[in-house]
């Protein structure tokens, strides 16, 4: 009887909701027919030939450790700083599992087995470590190390990457070269981005000038036209010094990547400092702290924190727009998706089955952001 | 420094001769505020100088000036619009047919994706638990993956529609080939775009004397309906034109023939190419998703009072939406919007992928034909600066308009 009601409440209850729930159900019945019969009609061997140049582009076989050795160190980081600063309740770790599995298991070989259950199992060990010592008297200490590990984990992976005579950067590819450019993206934006809404809502009227001309133009054109720039010009303009004029285009794919993430990523911090009330820096100046002082230590920390969820959205933004690098012909996830159909004989013709497996794996990494960000969020309270 | 102490204030300077040592004189000058200021722009200045001058001198070993944009283009354009061009124009031509490529695919793309935004926001808040989740499941899924996948996905999903020999016809009504979607629609006489001008003249001029007799009606008598007389004007100055200008309106509907040679030729019709309909499936669908997060936003932040305070008063759903909500929650809608506008208008150089020869796809093919990469720079941001300042301008305007309290 409640159920009846709660159909007759939710669904027909007026001429209008009779309506709209009769084209909803028409429009989910069609969408779901042409989802699923696609689904069991294709051929999915496509992953499972292809799952290696999906993840890793053209890496050499012999090469791959290193990418799994990133993985592994970037799993245990993300699964034990997930268990010591978040709430964990039963359906919402489900969720983040089962989403970190799916592409896990898609790309798992026969050879690669035993590393992904080593790989778990750690990752578990942290869990609980984690999920233990957020009471203990180490609290403070474990936060501490958690947080300066986020830090180097860029570095070390590079240095993973580079060490022992490590690959050409140009063979880097696949959905690896995707994060690797988010990450910098990001890493080296976020600096940058201080400082210019820093400078932006500063006082001195040539640096205030200075920062909002660079923020305006770097926002005025599309990211496609900036990474043209990189491909035609900038080698042009960088010193005959260490090399730098004939630097390869991932890297010239990093520097465009960071310097439009970082006016993005000022414009939210701006936003930030301005919901700062002023007596903070009021009191701050009573209390004879000086300028600089008062903005690193009393009104950027706030600031920061009401931003974070802004600044994780902009972070998937930068993350989705990666995959425009295929105008400087760096094979990523898109690009692999679209040449396997073109090149592989066995899988001609196939291409949509080729980019949904794409899309799946940028919305799956997209979620568990943005999850996160709603999470961080929350527990924020903002 | 030197200029400094000549241009500072007479009270300090007393003070800064009247200091012996020099190393007095320095305490006081980095202990004085506005000399701090002046200082740390000063050496900021010359490092933006020195680094101006280092641009400009690897800046003259390029190719620049516009010149090259005078001779032929040498390439054609699959589509153009409004402007005829073919490729004995000059290249300043092409790159015109490219802007108004974009100008088109933006300005459709932004009124579509303003109806489904709201229809969707609605939908977002709607009681019903089945509209409600399907306007979550777009949102979530379309937000999350990346524009160019999705306008891939849309050329390739166009691409794969039955050969134009079997092109699925919807009962004679439309065209649905691998060739493009042709929709039916209402044609004219060589004066039919004459005639859409003065509609659209007439209508400006009824809305203008709509918002006169309001002011009116309010101000003195209360006889008639401002709504129907302006109405009636528009309707009016719409029959007598139409008669004036001797207009023949036909329902133009698509057919497919086939010619002499035994080749298909479909005729007649509104034509969306697969390009342009990918392109804008893309950017309506992905803009869109980010228009309903911002109408579901601002309508959450009203008020729940104000929704039933209009239940209270008896207004149905329609009238609760279009009167009491939607007109206060635009408020908090514009600024956000703008810039979603801005988003799809940027956005629409991804077209370059798939080929739709919008105004960066133009400006990249002539900087692969004649170099001159960096002036071409300086022209795509010029344009796009010009754009995103109209949109700016005219979504200002409307702001204005509704912010203005009684509106």
């Amino acid at each position: 009887m409640i159920l009846l009601n709660w159909i007759r409440e939710n669904f027909f209850g007026t001429k209008l909701d009779v309506a709209m729930t009769i084209t909803g159900v028409l429009f989910i019945y069609f969408v779901l027919s042409t989802v699923i019969s696609f689904i069991l009609n294709s051929d999915w061997t496509l992953i499972m030939v292809n799952r290696q140049l999906m993840l890793t582009g053209l890496m050499p076989q012999e090469e791959i450790w290193r990418i799994w050795t990133i993985f592994s160190l970037t799993s245990i980081l993300m699964t034990i700083s997930i268990s010591f600063w978040f709430k964990i309740n039963i359906k919402g770790s489900i969720f983040y599992i089962l989403l970190l599995l799916i592409p896990f298991l898609i790309f798992t070989t026969k050879n690669t087995v035993l590393y992904v259950l080593l790989i778990m199992f750690i990752s578990i060990v942290f869990f609980y470590l984690g999920h233990r010592s957020k009471n203990s008297k180490l609290k403070n200490i474990v936060s501490k190390i958690i947080m300066i590990s986020w830090i180097i984990l860029l570095p070390i992976c590079f240095l993973i990457l580079n060490i022992l005579d490590g690959p050409k950067m140009t063979l880097w590819g696949g959905f690896m070269i995707n994060l690797i450019l988010a990450a910098i993206a990001i890493f080296a934006g976020f600096p940058l981005g201080i400082l210019l809404a820093l400078g932006r809502a500063s006082s001195y009227k040539l640096i205030k000038l200075v920062s909002t001309v660079y923020i305006e133009v770097i926002r005025g054109a599309p990211l496609v036209a900036w990474l043209l720039l990189a491909w035609f010009v900038l080698p042009k303009f960088l010193p005959n010094l260490f090399g730098l004029s004939d630097i390869n285009i991932v890297v010239r794919a990093m520097i465009v990547l960071s310097l439009f993430a970082s006016a993005y990523i000022a414009e939210v911090i701006r936003g930030g400092l301005q919901s700062i009330p002023k007596g903070q820096e009021e009191a701050s100046f009573a209390l004879g702290i000086n300028s600089i002082s008062t903005t690193i230590f009393i009104v950027l920390p706030q600031a920061i924190r009401i931003v974070i969820p802004t600044v994780v959205s902009t972070f998937i933004a930068i993350f989705k727009d990666t995959s425009l690098v295929f105008i400087l012909a760096i094979t990523d996830l898109l690009r692999i998706g679209r040449l396997i159909p073109e090149q592989q004989q066995a899988f001609f013709g196939k291409s949509i089955e080729s980019l949904a497996v794409v899309a799946l794996l940028f919305w799956v990494v997209s979620l568990v952001l943005s999850q996160i960000s709603r999470t961080i969020e929350k527990k924020l309270n903002i | 420094m030197t200029l400094y102490v000549v241009t500072m204030p007479s009270s300090l300077f007393t003070q800064f001769k009247s200091e012996d040592s020099i190393k007095k004189k320095l305490s006081l000058l980095i202990r004085n505020r506005n000399f701090r200021r002046f200082f740390i722009q000063f050496v900021f200045g010359i490092f933006l100088l020195l680094l101006f001058f280092y641009v400009v001198d690897k800046a003259l070993n390029l190719e620049l000036g516009f010149g090259h944009l005078s001779s032929r283009a040498g390439f054609g354009l699959s589509h153009t619009f409004i402007i005829d061009y073919n490729s004995n124009d000059s290249r300043w031509m092409g790159y015109f047919a490219g802007v108004i490529n974009t100008i088109r695919v933006s300005l459709v793309g932004i009124v579509l994706a303003t109806i489904l935004g709201i229809f969707m926001g609605l939908a977002r808040l709607s009681p019903n638990f089945l509209i409600n989740k399907i306007s979550t499941g777009y949102v979530e899924f379309i937000r999350n993956t990346p524009l160019l996948v999705q306008i891939i996905f849309w050329q390739l999903l166009l691409l794969q529609l039955p050969h134009i020999s079997k092109a699925l016809t919807f009962g004679g009504l439309s065209v649905w080939s691998n060739r493009g979607i042709y929709l039916p629609i209402i044609s004219s006489n060589e004066n039919g775009s004459l005639w859409s001008l003065i509609l659209l003249l007439g209508l400006i001029i009824s809305l203008i004397l709509r918002s006169r007799l309001f002011k009116y009606k309010e101000e003195h008598v209360d006889l008639f309906s401002p709504n129907l007389i302006s109405f009636f004007t528009f309707v009016v100055i719409a029959i007598i034109s139409f008669f004036a200008l001797s207009m023949k309106l036909s329902f133009n509907v698509p057919e497919v023939n086939i010619n002499q040679h035994g080749t298909y030729i479909q005729s007649g019709g509104f034509a969306l190419t697969p390009q342009f309909a990918a392109i804008l499936f893309a950017l309506v669908l992905y803009t869109g998703t980010f228009i309903t997060e911002i109408v579901r936003g601002s309508i959450q932040s009203l008020p729940i009072g104000q929704t039933e305070a209009a239940m209270a008063l008896g207004l149905n759903t329609y009238q609760r939406i279009t009167l009491i909500i939607l007109p206060q929650a635009l408020r908090s809608i514009i600024p956000p919007l703008t810039n979603q506008y801005l988003n799809l208008t940027k956005n629409s150089s991804l077209s370059v992928a798939i080929a739709y020869p919008d105004l960066f796809m133009v400006s990249r093919t002539i900087m692969n034909n004649a170099g001159h990469a960096l002036p071409m720079f300086v022209l795509i941001l010029i344009t796009y600066l010009t754009l995103s300042l109209i949109i700016s301008l005219i979504m200002n305007i409307i702001n204005r308009r509704v912010t203005r309290i009684g509106a």
